[in-house]
């Protein structure tokens, strides 16, 4: 006998649902249980920004390459090997590198010397990295117009459903700017505190999380180093800790992220009420920490 | 019995702590508010002057007017040098219009395309930017900051915008007694940036308007001189309060209207003024009624 069911139900049906693991309950969670041992290996990291310099020692290695350009018949997709027209990319890719050291990197270059219509090509970007099974997507950029508010959002909404972790800048500007301020994107802005693993839940967003953002020493191109301040640094920080988590638990939905990136933030008080304080000599036992300090000289 | 006291000095020692800690963070909070209303003022000042500067609209004082975005930007945040560049879209290019710096006269107009160095990222990313101690190749972030003769240690850039669009960007170099730019003055700028750009727009709206009118009045011949220096002058008042690119689009239109009655003849020309005269009259006469200022706001 057919079964009536109203609209998008089915899912719902007998037979049909699905059982899902439970997760550990969110008091108990700390950061070894969260990243403990994990260097973000089998997790894939978009990062769409101005390329990804490969050579540059901050990132040793970039597993795939696309360039989205406007051609004269439409966008045009390069998938050959390209350069970091600024730097920008490279500074980001070195961070998550640092933080999920075998994690693997794809650089989606959409922004380049010249470049027009970003607002498409940014959004072309965006979509290559969901439709191509990456896990993570670093957007240490926006775009104000609001001509793309629908575009952006029904990106992000995908993404979301599709379980792509959309890590988004906040504009260091005081204006509003996309995807950061959806609510499916996990939104970043900037702490000072010289520690790469610190950061804190907003629990008034649009911004929700504020992690390591001032005066971070990034690789830049040509192999260079600088010390840079911008919400664009914090970003590619919480990037990299969601690729450590989902390095070791790779099911997590974006909703459960956000709950286990919550509980491990530094302002959330544990036990006797007080402001809890991140135990820096815990870390002393991890390993990929060294590698998140970017300071020590170039090499 | 004896550790009563104890226990009682070190509440005192606590208490007296808090106090301590409550009282520096009163002091950093005055500090700050005296700070930003020193700024806000700094901002009220230049807005002021601009708005001075706007109702002349001549190209002077528009770059007189990118002159003091770009000086008080300077004096605000406490930088050593700045600069303001302004996006060609069509050359794809960053256009050097102001540097504050001994160089300032020999860059004037350089252009760099859009996509070069720290200005090129920030005007294609629409993301701010500090850099300090730029190593191993600082070229890279001070590629301009170097064509003026000055190599920064510290950069501060920021995004102009205006209605979603990016038409330049503001840089301070090197930060007086520090080592670099702090997030606050990032802040500062930015809020700083959103209303220069707004500034620079209007005032280019309203040269361009000026510059398009004068065009429409030289070409109507039958006019008298006196009666073109009049019109001139309306022209001009009307220029002056232009605000926005709504009521720009509308004073085009009202221009394209004159300039094709004028092309008919002379005596279509005076029939216009006629009526324009007329109507101008009756609506001085007209009392105010709710409904209309109700229209108006």
């Amino acid at each position: 006998m057919m079964e009536r069911r109203p609209a998008w139900s089915s899912a719902f049906a007998p037979g049909v649902l699905q059982t899902l693991r439970p997760v550990q309950p969110i008091d108990d969670i700390d950061r070894e249980w969260a990243w403990g041992g994990s260097t973000g290996r089998g997790i894939k990291v978009a990062v769409v920004d101005s390329g990804v310099d490969a050579a540059h020692p901050a990132v040793g290695r970039v597993d795939g390459y696309v360039a989205i350009s406007e051609g004269p018949n439409g966008l045009l997709y390069d998938t050959e090997p390209h350069e970091d027209t600024y730097g920008h990319g490279t500074a980001c890719a070195g961070i998550i590198r640092s933080l999920a050291p075998e994690c693997e990197i794809y650089s989606v270059r959409v922004l380049g010397p010249r470049l027009t219509g970003r607002g498409v090509v940014f959004a072309a970007g965006m979509r290559w990295a969901i439709e191509n099974g990456v896990h993570v997507c670093n957007l240490s950029l926006s775009t104000s117009k609001r001509d793309f508010f629908g575009l952006l959002h029904e990106l992000a909404d995908q993404a979301y459903f599709g379980n792509v972790m959309l890590v988004a800048s906040a504009n260091n500007m005081p204006v509003v700017s996309y995807p950061a301020v959806y609510s499916s994107v996990f939104s970043v802005a900037s702490h000072d505190l010289e520690d790469p693993y610190l950061f804190y839940y907003n629990p008034s967003p649009p911004v929700e999380f504020g992690a390591y953002g001032i005066d971070v020493r990034v690789a830049w191109s040509n192999g260079g180093w600088f010390t840079a301040t911008g919400n664009s640094f914090a970003t590619p920080h919480i990037a990299g800790i969601i690729t450590k988590i989902l390095g070791k638990h790779p099911d997590l939905t974006i909703f459960q992220m956000k709950a286990v990136l919550r509980a491990l933030a530094a302002n959330v008080s544990r036990g006797a009420g007080r402001a809890h304080q991140v135990p820096l000599e815990a870390e002393e036992d991890e390993p990929s920490l060294d590698c998140g300090k970017v300071g020590g000289g170039s090499p | 019995m004896d550790d009563n006291p104890q226990a009682g000095d070190r509440d005192t020692l606590a208490r007296a702590q808090e106090t301590i800690a409550r009282q520096a963070e009163e002091i950093e909070r005055l500090r700050r508010r005296l700070a930003d209303e020193r700024f806000a003022e700094d901002l009220r000042e230049v807005l002021t002057l601009v708005a001075a500067g706007s109702t002349i609209a001549s190209p002077v004082t528009h770059s007189r007017l990118l002159e003091m975005i770009v000086e008080t930007a300077a004096r605000v945040i406490s930088a050593r040098a700045a600069s303001l560049f302004l996006v060609d879209e069509e050359a794809q290019e960053l256009v050097f219009e102001v540097a504050l710096g001994s160089k300032a006269e020999e860059v004037r107009k350089f252009r760099v395309p859009l996509g070069h160095g720290i200005a090129g990222l920030v005007a294609v990313s629409g993301q701010p930017m500090a850099v300090s101690d730029a190593e191993r190749d600082p070229r890279q972030a001070a590629d301009i900051a170097q064509s003026v003769g000055y190599t920064p240690q510290s950069i501060l850039c920021v995004p102009l915008f205006y209605q979603d669009q990016i038409i330049g960007v503001l840089e301070l170099l090197d930060k007086e007694e520090a080592s670099s730019f702090s997030a606050t003055d990032m802040e500062d700028l930015g809020l700083f940036a959103n209303q220069a750009a707004v500034a620079i727009e209007q005032s280019r709206i309203n040269r361009n308007l000026e510059a398009l009118l004068s065009e429409v009045l030289e070409s109507i011949g039958g006019a008298t001189e006196s009666q073109r220096q009049d019109l001139q002058e309306h022209a001009r008042a009307f220029a002056e309060r232009l605000e926005e690119d709504a009521a720009f689009g509308r004073a085009l239109d009202l221009a394209r209207l004159v300039q094709e009655i004028a092309h008919r003849g002379e005596n279509e020309l005076k029939a216009c003024q006629t009526i324009l005269k007329g109507f101008v009259e009756y609506l001085r006469l007209r009392p105010e009624s709710a409904s209309e200022l109700g229209a108006i706001l």
